[in-house]
């Protein structure tokens, strides 16, 4: 248990069941079901299914429907709330996809009209509306995103890194989820019957929600996220673990998170997405976890639809209303018990009085989160212990167009451009033919940077959690779903291509192989993502001796890249690739030091003194500092140039600056490659000559920094043990 | 239903980018799915997609579909009933 505590500031919600607290209340004592047809966009009859969503709006054009719906919900989490929020977590799966979907259809090749398409691109948007200059990061873990990105801005708070974090979550109905989940034989096309003896699948919904998270004690009656926890199955791609192996980890993590026993639980709000698998494992976990004094239960989502990344955030929403209210909301669907269940939730709404509810989340690649929602409670008394142990690095590794990461390394440390596309056969040497046979190139790429990083380390030291970031998700299945799904009226899209197209998808596929189930996060910050899994393996794994694969990867697609990158379109050759880290808080660090120390806006008002400032000013950056990596995005070249100078200027720091994307090409996770380098010079002790400007430079213990410029000013150093 | 089993075998292989597994190492009567050839859920839905797709014949519920991929020959019957375009 944390002593720092968590309280709810502020709430907004949009979904099937209407918008704000007021209305979606109202609704859910009502018990009213909020399914019906899908008319967004064109379905042929033979594929007709019931839908939960929201009524009555319109985004503004050309600002796609999952931005727009965020925007709404967020307005009234910070409605009257003062100064902008220090951070904001966002989860989605979806970002643009609805409007890119179309514009793929009508062959559109002008990339202005692609701006939307990247999931950063909605907290982006959030950030810029509401003033904030802090942190904006992107959690994709299917559908558990928000409820993962409340987690991670729950542990911000705690770290002492933010005081006010904007959380939540959004995603818009969208043809690649519709015919997705359709095609995985996964939707009930009367609507979902959660927990019902003859559920038969889920209802795909759209929604956003927020809460407005914060240290500071609010005023009677105030609601705390009182613990949180994930897991994940480290089973298979898409179907759960049959027993619920991962789901009772959640939950168990949750409650030992929030330092409260089973007992303590006054109403779960199931997952419960009314298919077979789900509802059967969700069932097993629970029984496991709560014996016979089971609490209320229901699942929600035969009222408002699945609504996927936003379903955390809802349904976080959703238990503090409960709790405001005294309600157990019906599981509406259910009508019949099921033996094999053994489960008997709240058939209509039912008032009772609720102190605590636990809610959970569990997604594809068997990503799990539970949250745990209370009123608010005394800081716990002797508080914790704050030392945090820094991050060594146990083992690395990195893919560009020259090879691997040896390939790479000679190549860059001779100063010479490794920019390029890596052949596929390369790309998957010595990965298991049989769990690769399905993967395109991301999922390759990813996993041969997770193999390679654990190549010979010890069984004890193997990571026991990933987080992964990447900017565009896996290009080609994305691609190839929506090409043969539009070949074929909406008819038969690769089911292979949709599970594989999930952002989450690769870092799934680590889990199994690594058999890391542990958190399983991944994030997608544009050319900052690889920073972001980074900023949430920093929050997420604080015990000391706790180990995670930190990774980013990105592929360059023909078609896509150029469309969706300003970057890869500006350099105009195709290159991709990515890093890992192995990174373990060791009390004894043996390895180089990897700490994530800045992360603001490109604009933000305090410029680069905030950075010289975090760094120890002047003095200390050049009596500590060996050598700079600069990531200048392409795209943004003339402000990356000036905040370089800028920088400099202020740290008047004299040493080597390698402009490091003119050697790795430009593809987003190219930061990730230009941190294995950064390992691979602090293990040397010092700069190659060629990076340096003439001789090789003698590091003598300085550290190098790794600096990201563009849109978010990043600061990332590795330094020696 | 020979012609059928036989095309069959070829659009399973390639379908679902079965590593060092030829057409004839599919067997006629032997396990389909979870067996040695690593067929797993997912391929079975491939499978269910590419039928519908060129076969019109629709295998939409898991209970069905336990039924109908047993084995090749249980999964060729099945089509060779259903579909609208095969000859009985």
């Amino acid at each position: 248990m944390s002593d720092v505590p968590v309280f709810i500031a502020g709430m907004g919600v949009i979904s099937a069941l209407g918008s704000g607290t007021a209305q979606t209340f109202e609704a859910l004592r009502s018990g009213r079901r909020a399914l019906g047809p899908l008319t967004l966009f064109e379905v042929p009859a033979d594929q007709a299914m019931a839908v939960g969503a929201v009524a009555g709006i319109d985004a503004p054009e050309p600002m796609p429907r999952t931005h727009h719906l965020a925007g709404l919900a967020a307005d009234q989490a910070l409605a009257g709330s003062g100064p902008p929020p220090d951070a904001i977590v966002l989860g989605s799966t979806t970002g643009g996809i609805l409007t890119t979907e179309s514009l793929l259809v009508n062959n559109c090749t002008d990339p202005e009209s692609y701006r939307w398409h990247a999931l950063t691109t909605v907290a982006e948007e959030l950030a810029r509306r509401c003033g904030c200059t802090g942190p904006v990061i992107t959690i994709s873990t299917a559908c558990s995103s928000s409820a993962v990105a409340i987690k991670v801005a729950m542990e911000m708070l705690r770290a002492g890194m933010a005081g006010r974090v904007l959380a939540g979550g959004a995603d818009s109905l969208c043809r690649l989820t519709c015919f997705g989940f359709k095609s995985l034989q996964l939707i009930d096309p009367s609507g979902a019957r959660p927990l019902d003896r003859d559920r038969c699948g889920m209802s795909v919904a759209e929604g956003a929600a927020f809460l407005l998270l914060t240290n500071e004690p609010q005023g009677a009656g105030a609601l705390q996220i009182l613990g949180a926890g994930l897991s994940c199955d480290a089973h298979h791609a898409t179907a759960p673990h049959p027993d619920g192996e991962g789901a009772a980890a959640a939950m168990r993590a949750a409650l030992e998170d929030a330092a409260l026993a089973p007992q303590a639980i006054d109403y779960i709000n199931l997952h419960g997405t009314g298919t077979l698998d789900n509802d059967l494992a969700e069932a097993r976990a629970i029984r496991a976890l709560f014996n016979e004094g089971r609490p209320p239960l229901s699942s929600i989502k035969g009222a408002m639809g699945h609504s996927l990344a936003a379903a955390g955030a809802i349904e976080a929403v959703i238990a503090a209303l409960c709790i405001q209210h005294g309600l157990v909301p019906a599981n509406v669907g259910y009508r019949t018990f099921d033996p094999e269940l053994d489960l008997e939730p709240a058939a209509k709404p039912l008032q009772a009085p609720i102190a605590t509810v636990m809610s959970n989340s569990f997604g594809f690649g068997g990503n799990n989160a539970a949250l745990i929602v209370g009123a608010a409670r005394p800081p716990a008394a002797g508080a914790a212990d704050h030392t945090i142990v820094p991050f060594t690095v146990d083992g690395y590794a990195c893919i560009t167009g020259a090879g691997h990461t040896m390939e790479s390394r000679e190549r860059f440390f001779a100063g010479m451009p490794c920019a390029g596309r890596l052949d596929d056969g390369r790309l998957a040497e010595g990965l298991p033919p049989r769990t690769i046979r399905r993967f395109k190139r991301l999922p390759k790429l990813s996993l041969a940077l997770a193999v390679n990083a654990c190549q010979g380390v010890q069984a004890d030291r193997m990571p026991g959690a990933v987080s992964m970031g990447t900017a565009w998700g896996a290009l080609s299945e994305t691609h190839d779903f929506l090409r043969r799904l539009a070949e074929t009226d909406q008819k038969y899209p690769s089911p292979t291509d949709f599970v594989g197209s999930v952002h989450n998808a690769p870092a799934g596929q680590i889990a199994m192989l690594l058999a890391a189930k542990g958190a399983n996060v991944t994030t997608s910050g544009g050319d900052c993502s690889f920073e972001q899994a980074l900023l949430a393996a920093d929050v997420l794994t604080r015990r000391a001796g706790a180990s995670i694969l930190v990774a980013g990867a990105d592929e360059n697609h023909g078609v896509l890249s150029p469309l969706f990158d300003a970057s890869a379109r500006v350099s105009g050759t195709a290159a991709d690739g990515g890093g890992a880290l192995l990174l373990r808080r060791a009390i004894e660090a043996k390895g180089p030091v990897v700490e994530m120390i800045y992360y603001r806006a490109g604009q933000c008002p305090e410029g680069m003194a905030g950075l010289v400032h975090r760094l120890g000013g002047a003095g200390i950056i050049n009596r500590t500092l060996g050598a700079v990596l600069a990531g200048l995005p392409a795209a943004g070249r003339a402000r990356a140039d000036e905040q370089l100078t800028a920088f400099l200027s202020e740290s008047r720091f004299g040493g080597p600056v390698v402009d490091y994307r003119r050697l790795t090409g430009e593809f987003a996770a190219a930061s990730a490659v230009a941190a294995v380098m950064g390992v691979a010079m602090v293990e040397r002790d010092r700069v190659p000559g060629p990076l340096a400007g003439g001789a090789p430079l003698p590091l003598g213990g300085k550290a190098i920094l790794l600096l990201g410029l563009g849109k978010f000013i990043t600061a990332v150093r590795i330094a020696p043990p | 239903m020979e012609k059928l089993i036989e095309e069959l075998k070829v659009k399973i292989v390639e379908i679902l980018n079965l590593p060092d597994v030829s057409p004839d190492d599919i067997p006629l009567d032997g396990q389909l799915v979870g067996g040695e050839l690593g067929i797993d859920s997912i391929d079975v839905l491939e499978m269910v997609i590419m039928i519908e797709k060129d076969y019109g014949v629709a295998i939409n519920n898991k209970e069905l579909g336990t039924k109908v991929f047993a084995t090749l020959r249980t999964l060729a019957a099945y089509i060779q009933e259903k579909s609208p375009e095969l000859p009985n």
